[in-house]
């Protein structure tokens, strides 16, 4: 048990550090200069913009700029923005719980929407039901969330006024966007759901726990969505940066600031200490939810279980 | 049909009542997330729509007279040079957080805004050719320059140059903007990135500038909230959920202004035209003829009837005309003139020789390498532009950059044609676009008289050789058709009819909150 925590951290470690370099080579490999993105348009002349270049650094040779990025980053320093003048870390926690609560919600939409329309195709197999339930599932997987988004703003916030369209702060704002990535999330579930349940329905114990006259409800609680409930765990860990992806475009639509957006701007004013943070704690999210994909699955099988303790 | 709307207007207005009341709140739609908010520090235009209201400035400018009238100082005097300002600061003003207003509070906020540490991003290249503050006593203060700078009351007239509270900055560090102090009419009481942020009267404001109607706040609240995608701006808006929007798409406020529960309020901004500046450093745009086809060619009244529904003007140069020192005489040159485009080309040899369509000259075909960005429409100006330029016989390459790409693309000259629109009120904002070095010279221009009229209109306060200047520069840069300008900046704002009195400043961003009442 010990030696496979010491792996993963050595796995979490040179995960990290791969994300850091990779964020630090793509940055360098966009076109631009951060210190005229910044100033250009401001009427700053061309000798005060090579000033600011000079002061962010910019004018050392990259090995100096990569190490001495790397020393600040084992410092736990992720330096302060050159567009707010703040610090970075600090920023980022700000918008994480935004992007968290959003990532969670549209999760929980996700698999209730999905589990709930894969279980229908599965148990009304060939049925008209089956075929609407995979349709919308269909829907869901292949819709643009930018275009789903506006058109529940368009229902819901501007014939309805049952929600607002734009804005975060309390749980009325977070029902929408919710929705609109819940929804997009949902399409693969029910495919997953329903290829896995069709399969377990036809086993024997099925049939057997029929005969032995359990309820249909506990049936599908117990002994079918248990095993299903694995494959999609492991399907949403492997969909976090989808559902990462998908929050950075649902929080433009919907002016949720959360780390998408604020990705999006470093990204677009070259903001370069807090797109490297940002990929950091990307990369930690990532981590973090495969271990947690890891133990879940493990609790849930007990067969895993065992053959790491042993 | 009008005459009937007119009445309909009439009759909704008299019923909705336009008696003003005290007190109550408003909503005011953002349209953009700024990146950050301390004036002082941050460069968006955006900040300025709420902070305007928090903050007081040296001096203001009339609207009406371009004049500059006293602010936070009483009256100023500049000494024979230009290079030394003396204020003479109003007495008995308040911060927010109780700090007294002062000489020594000037000088803490210019010694910030040029500090190397903080960075700023705009305020700092505002003050120009700045050298230091002094406090003279407690009540007068001196701004010395290194070299005259006649931009800089219309810079100390904008929210960038306001005052804020030593206090309040020396204890929040690097979280002021998050706890932002100032003397005026609103208080800035609650800011959530891009969630709100709500302002709140300031109930002791009594030095407000002659051009506030009110001497405080009328309303009680303001919350400013943000709608960055366009298509969720005038939904808002007639869901009641904002009173005021800026930057309506253009289809969406000609369909507003039919509603009688709306107003548009288009607010003309000052500054340099939305312009195309075509690269004299590359072939075959070293061409003047080449460049005065493409300014014939173009049908602009085209663009902003599909692209802006005519809700702005066609820019006939560099300068938007509503800015000081714009020269109407530019609207001379270049009418639409396809003819006479064709004729330019045919003169000096693109002439299509393989049939193919295309123009060409010694072999070589007449291809235009045109960049666009993803803002302001431009990528449907863009596809006019092709389908106008392809019908003269041009090949156009186009592309759409980011906008880091672009300054590279423009410093680098590797376009023919790329676009840029810069706010402002002072027509100095042509210098860093015209002068041979402007940080954004992109049609590479290298002509010393240009760069007389600019650094003469930089340095000279007086008002009329600085039209005169500008005057210069502009005719030059039509005559050499270095730009190919396409509309005059114009900000829509959607405005539900119960919101009364507003007003914007010389900048036509910044709104002034303090006269705005409700009716009901």
């Amino acid at each position: 048990m010990f030696g496979y925590g010491l792996r993963r951290l050595l796995e979490a470690v040179l995960v990290l550090w791969l994300a850091a370099t990779l964020a630090f080579v793509a940055m360098q490999l966009t076109p631009g200069d951060p210190a005229e993105t910044l100033l250009a348009a401001s009427g700053a002349s061309s000798e005060e913009i090579a000033r600011r270049r000079a002061e962010l650094g910019l004018d050392d040779p990259l090995p100096v700029q990569y190490v001495r990025y790397l020393a600040d980053l084992a410092r736990g320093d992720l330096g302060t923005s050159w567009l707010q003048g703040r610090s970075v870390g600090r920023m980022i926690l700000e918008r994480l719980s935004a992007t968290v609560e959003l990532a969670l919600a549209s999760g929980l939409v996700g698999i209730v929407l999905g589990v709930g329309l894969g279980l229908l195709a599965a148990l009304y197999r060939d049925t008209w039901l089956d075929t609407l339930a995979m349709a919308v599932a269909a829907v869901g997987f292949s819709t643009p969330v930018f275009w789903s988004g506006l058109l529940l703003i368009l229902l819901f916030s501007l014939y309805l006024h049952w929600l607002p369209s734009s804005g975060w702060g309390d749980v009325r704002h977070l029902v929408l966007p919710a929705l609109t990535l819940g929804f997009s999330l949902s399409g693969s579930i029910a495919r997953l759901v329903r290829t896995q349940v069709v399969e377990i329905v036809r086993m024997p114990f099925i049939l057997a726990a029929q005969a032995r006259g359990i309820p249909l409800w506990r049936i599908i609680l117990i002994h079918v969505l248990r095993p299903v409930a694995g494959p999609v765990i492991t399907l949403i860990g492997l969909q976090f940066g989808f559902l990462l992806g998908g929050a950075v475009v649902t929080e433009s639509v919907f002016t949720r600031e959360g780390l998408g957006r604020l990705t999006v701007q470093a990204i677009l004013w070259q903001d370069l200490p807090v797109v490297r943070g940002v990929a950091l704690v990307g990369a930690l999210a990532y981590l973090l939810t495969s271990l947690l994909a890891d133990l879940f699955h493990a609790w849930l099988d007990p067969r895993l279980r065992q053959s790491e303790e042993r | 049909m009008r005459r009937l709307l007119i009445f309909l207007l009439l009759a909704a207005a008299l019923a909705t009542g336009c008696t003003p009341q005290p007190g109550g709140r408003i909503v005011y739609g953002l349209t953009l997330a700024p990146t950050g908010i301390d004036p002082h520090i941050n460069a968006s235009a955006e900040l300025g729509i709420p902070l305007t209201s928090v903050y007081d400035t040296l001096v203001y400018q009339d609207p009406k007279t371009g004049e500059f009238v006293p602010g936070l100082a009483q009256k100023w005097e500049v000494s024979e040079d230009g290079r030394i300002y003396t204020f003479y600061l109003r007495q008995g003003v308040k911060f927010h957080d109780g700090t007294p207003f002062n000489a020594e509070a000037v000088r803490f906020n210019l010694d910030r805004i040029t500090s190397p540490d903080l960075a700023s991003q705009k305020a700092r290249f505002m003050l120009g050719p700045y050298e230091r503050t002094e406090v003279v006593d407690e009540y007068t203060v001196r701004i010395v320059l290194k070299e005259p700078f006649a931009p800089l009351l219309d810079s100390l007239s904008q929210v960038y140059l306001a005052m804020a509270s030593p206090t309040a900055v020396q204890k929040w560090g690097q979280e002021y903007q998050m706890h932002q102090v100032g003397t005026g009419p609103f208080l800035f009481a609650e800011y959530v990135p891009s969630g709100h942020l709500l302002l709140r009267r300031n109930p002791d404001y009594a030095w407000g500038p002659s051009v506030y109607q009110h001497k405080t706040a009328q309303l009680e609240e303001v919350e400013f909230r943000f709608f960055t995608d366009p298509a969720t701006r005038s939904p808002a808006l007639e869901s009641g959920e904002a009173d005021v929007m800026g930057e309506v798409p253009p289809q969406d406020a000609v369909r507003l202004k039919d509603d009688p529960r709306f107003r548009i309020e288009a607010v003309a901004i000052p500054g340099s035209s939305l312009m195309f500046f075509m690269n004299t450093a590359r072939p075959p745009l070293d061409d003047l003829a080449v460049r005065q086809a493409i300014l014939y060619g173009t049908d602009r009244q085209a663009i902003i009837s599909a692209v802006f529904k005519d809700t702005s003007p066609v820019a006939c140069g560099p300068l938007a005309a509503v800015t000081f020192g714009y020269d109407p005489s530019v609207c001379q040159y270049y009418p639409y003139d396809p003819a006479r485009a064709r004729a330019l080309l045919e003169e000096r040899g693109w002439k299509d020789s393989d049939g193919d369509g295309i123009r060409d000259k010694d072999g070589q075909p007449l291809v235009l390498d045109l960049y666009l960005m993803s803002w302001g429409y431009l990528p449907t100006i863009g596809e006019l532009l092709i389908a106008q330029w392809t019908d003269l016989g041009i090949r156009v390459n186009a592309q759409t950059v980011r906008y880091p790409e672009a300054l590279q693309i423009g410093r680098e000259g590797r376009h023919h044609l790329m676009p840029f629109q810069s706010s402002g009120s002072d027509p100095d904002v042509l210098r860093q676009f015209f002068h041979s070095q402007g940080s954004m010279n992109w049609s590479k221009v290298n002509d010393p008289e240009m760069d007389g009229w600019l650094m003469e209109g930089m340095r000279t306060s007086d008002r009329q050789q600085r039209a005169a200047d500008y005057s210069q520069v502009q005719r030059r840069v039509m005559e050499q058709a270095l730009v190919l300008p396409i509309r005059d900046y114009v900000n829509l704002n959607g405005v539900n009819q119960r919101v009364q009195g507003l007003r914007f400043d010389t900048r036509g961003w910044f709104p002034w909150l303090i006269d705005v009442t409700l009716g009901q």
